[in-house]
């Protein structure tokens, strides 16, 4: 099937943010947006969902929490008992505060890298990748919106190029794949 | 957008502190000075005190236990030979009291009882049944007549009246600076946001100036305290005790004479009139200069609070810590620790964005504030949520630190608090950290203004039980109580603040009128 895909770039987020206010409610969809920035507000108009990193990061991070947890009872307790602060008790909860600096890195260690390495894959953005961005100045001061025929199939190409015109744009490249 | 304070909260407010008014006669007069008792074997049982005790009130609490040991005729026998019971005294001590400090504060005691070492009396308890077969308990298991003895003295069950009132000085000082706190918290935030020039907050800034209107009552309670102190009109600080300073007294305790050249009365005036002074004065300053900003307009008025509000929390950072030392760390005057004032710095800072969290929720549920959003609320939802966390992080690198180093001079500290306040000491800390963490971690709880007040509610008493435990380990030791005096004492301050804070609300508009910012705050959304 062939698709046309419509970017239309602005030079204010503002802009962008009106225009896409404007198209999603003469029933346009809005497939996605690049931006050098967060725009605040644009994730319910052109209906992203809500992220689910936070609850990655959670899982990650009770990840790391474990691991820690296991690893100093190995190694502190287990393998080679330690005595702490001259509190030989050689048990992992009677010696706990003296682990939650540990704990506490190692959750932050796991977390961190597993939401940013999600954060990677899920936008296909690992180092090397093919960049997506359609035009490299979406990285600097310009933003664009990217529409496609195929998942507005209630409008004609026409007509979609016509509606994209009414909003404040400044540029708009179409692509034929 | 004026406010009036609406007959209800007048009501409500004024009728919590009548109430809590009531409890606090009751409970004052419920105060103990405890006495105690060691088992010797089943029939026998040593009870000591180290208060002062005419023969008179001595007979009437041997009456006392009589009336209420059923079945067994008490014999008393006073072993009160201080010399005699010296050695057994220290292994007692150190059985009730777990540390030099409080050796001090019992050797002061004992000053005070009759001006020697030692308890005032000493008895020893011979328990004989009155009646043959006395196995009315039934049964092979029966605790004996000393184990019942032991547990009814030691819980204090059977004790003097505290004529020292203890219990209530103590409380006094807790709540005074709670709610002194929680003024000069809403000072200290409101500082903030001018020199900060933080525009989302604008439309709050008119609660937190109602808020800091409120503190001469905790000035006020705290001044009484202080004066009635310095005249050793009670105990709460040991270095205000002319007799622990002095090299030629029995109970001269020389660390606290080391620290003389700070804990002094003098000089302990000086700091704590000029704190007092500069907070209450910079209060009055922004109150009128926001009043004629009103008036005026323009930015004038705004840039000199912009400068004077730096210039506050220079002094600010400065007090904030000093005063902390003076008023909580010299209770337990032979400890230090450096992080103490920024511990109780972030306890004050965060009960204060909980009253205004709270005192903006009432006004917009009345409709007063239709200018604040669901924003606004949540941004003082996560002020309110990483407060806890910084509160939490503190008590967490003060306890870890002194835990790992197993200093005895710094241990003291808590091992008092672990052992007589073990609930109240893990409590609080698992409270304040816990329940915020869990329940305001999410964007959509830190709007819902059911969610924030209820976790508000519960950390709100969880960091006055949080000043508790700084104060009462320190002057009441193992004879600390909760109960009607407590309860009382909270609900009358904590009415009577309310009520201060909504009349000093409605005397002026609800929302600054020519604040440069306003128009950015008026459209803060996220």
């Amino acid at each position: 099937m062939s698709d046309k895909i419509i970017y239309a770039m602005y030079d204010d987020d503002d802009h962008l943010l009106n225009g896409a206010k404007d198209l999603v409610a003469k029933g346009v969809h809005v497939t996605d947006v690049y931006s050098p920035m967060p725009i605040h507000g644009i994730d319910p108009i052109i209906g992203v969902q809500p992220t689910r990193l936070g609850i990655a990061a959670f899982l990650y991070g009770i990840t790391g929490t474990m691991l820690a947890a296991l690893g100093i009872r190995f190694m502190m307790i287990v393998d080679w008992p330690m005595n702490i602060g001259g509190k030989p008790s050689f048990s992992l909860l009677e010696n706990i505060p003296s682990f939650v600096p540990i704990f506490f890195e190692f959750t932050v260690l796991c977390a961190a890298h597993g939401m940013a390495i999600t954060y990677l894959i899920r936008n296909k953005t690992l180092p090397g990748m093919p960049p997506r961005n359609p035009d490299p100045r979406t990285t600097d001061d310009k933003f664009v919106m990217e529409i496609r025929t195929s998942e507005n199939s209630k409008f004609s190409d026409e007509e979609l190029t016509k509606l994209v015109k009414n909003t404040a744009f400044i540029e708009i490249e179409e692509k034929q794949i | 957008m004026d406010y009036k304070i609406s007959d209800r909260a007048k009501k409500t407010t004024l009728g919590i502190a009548i109430i809590g008014l009531v409890l606090l006669v009751f409970g004052f007069f419920q105060q103990k000075d405890f006495v105690y008792a060691k088992k010797i074997n089943d029939h026998e049982v040593e009870i000591r005190y180290n208060g002062s005790a005419g023969d008179e009130e001595q007979a009437e609490l041997q009456q006392t236990i009589q009336s209420k040991m059923h079945g067994y005729a008490l014999d008393f026998h006073s072993t009160g030979d201080q010399h005699d019971s010296s050695a057994d005294h220290h292994v007692e001590e150190s059985h009730h009291k777990s540390s030099d400090d409080h050796d001090a504060h019992a050797e002061e005691n004992a000053h005070h009882g009759g001006g020697h070492h030692g308890p005032t009396f000493v008895w020893n308890v011979h328990l004989n049944h009155e009646a043959e077969g006395d196995n009315h308990h039934g049964g092979g298991h029966h605790e004996s007549g000393a184990d019942v003895l032991t547990e009814m003295i030691n819980s204090g069950d059977v004790a003097f009246f505290d004529s020292e009132i203890r219990r209530f000085w103590s409380n006094l000082l807790v709540n005074g600076f709670f709610f002194f706190g929680i003024a000069l918290g809403a000072l200290f935030y409101l500082a903030l946001q001018y020199a900060t020039e933080s525009g989302w907050g604008v439309v709050l800034l008119r609660i937190y100036e109602g808020i800091m209107s409120a503190m001469p009552i905790g000035m006020s309670v705290l001044l009484v305290v202080f004066i009635v102190g310095s005249f050793e009109g009670h105990h709460i600080y040991p270095w205000m005790d002319s007799d622990l300073v002095n090299p030629d007294s029995d109970s001269f305790d020389p660390i606290i004479y080391g620290k003389t050249a700070y804990l002094n009365k003098p000089f302990f005036w000086i700091r704590v009139i000029a704190y007092f002074l500069t907070f209450y004065l910079f209060f009055k300053w922004f109150k009128k200069k926001s009043k004629q900003e009103d008036l005026e307009g323009g930015t004038k008025t705004h840039f000199k609070m912009y400068r004077r509000a730096a210039l506050f929390l220079d002094f600010f950072s400065d007090f904030s810590s000093t005063m902390s030392w003076d008023l909580f760390m010299s209770i337990d005057t032979h400890w230090y620790r450096t992080l103490f004032g920024w511990y109780v710095f972030s306890g004050i800072w965060l009960s204060a964005m909980i009253m205004v969290m709270m005192i903006t929720l009432y006004l917009r549920s009345q409709g007063h504030l239709p200018l604040v959003k669901e924003s606004h609320i949540h941004d003082v939802g996560k002020w309110m949520f990483a407060l806890s966390f910084l509160w939490s992080y503190l008590w967490f690198s003060q306890f870890m630190l002194i835990w790992y180093a197993n200093i005895p001079e710094e241990v003291v500290y808590f091992v008092d608090r672990i052992e007589n306040y073990k609930i109240l000491f893990w409590g609080t800390f698992v409270i304040n950290f816990v329940f915020p963490m869990v329940f305001l971690m999410s964007a959509d709880t830190k709007r819902s203004a059911g969610y924030l007040i209820v976790i508000g509610l519960i950390i709100f008493i969880g960091h006055w039980f949080d000043v508790f435990n700084m104060v009462m380990p320190g002057t009441l030791f193992d004879q600390w109580e909760f109960g009607m005096l407590e309860i009382g004492m909270f609900m009358l301050f904590l009415g009577v603040f309310v009520y201060t804070v909504l009349r000093a609300i409605s005397k002026a508009p609800l929302v600054q009128k020519n604040h440069p910012f306003l128009e950015e705050s008026k459209h803060h959304e996220f």
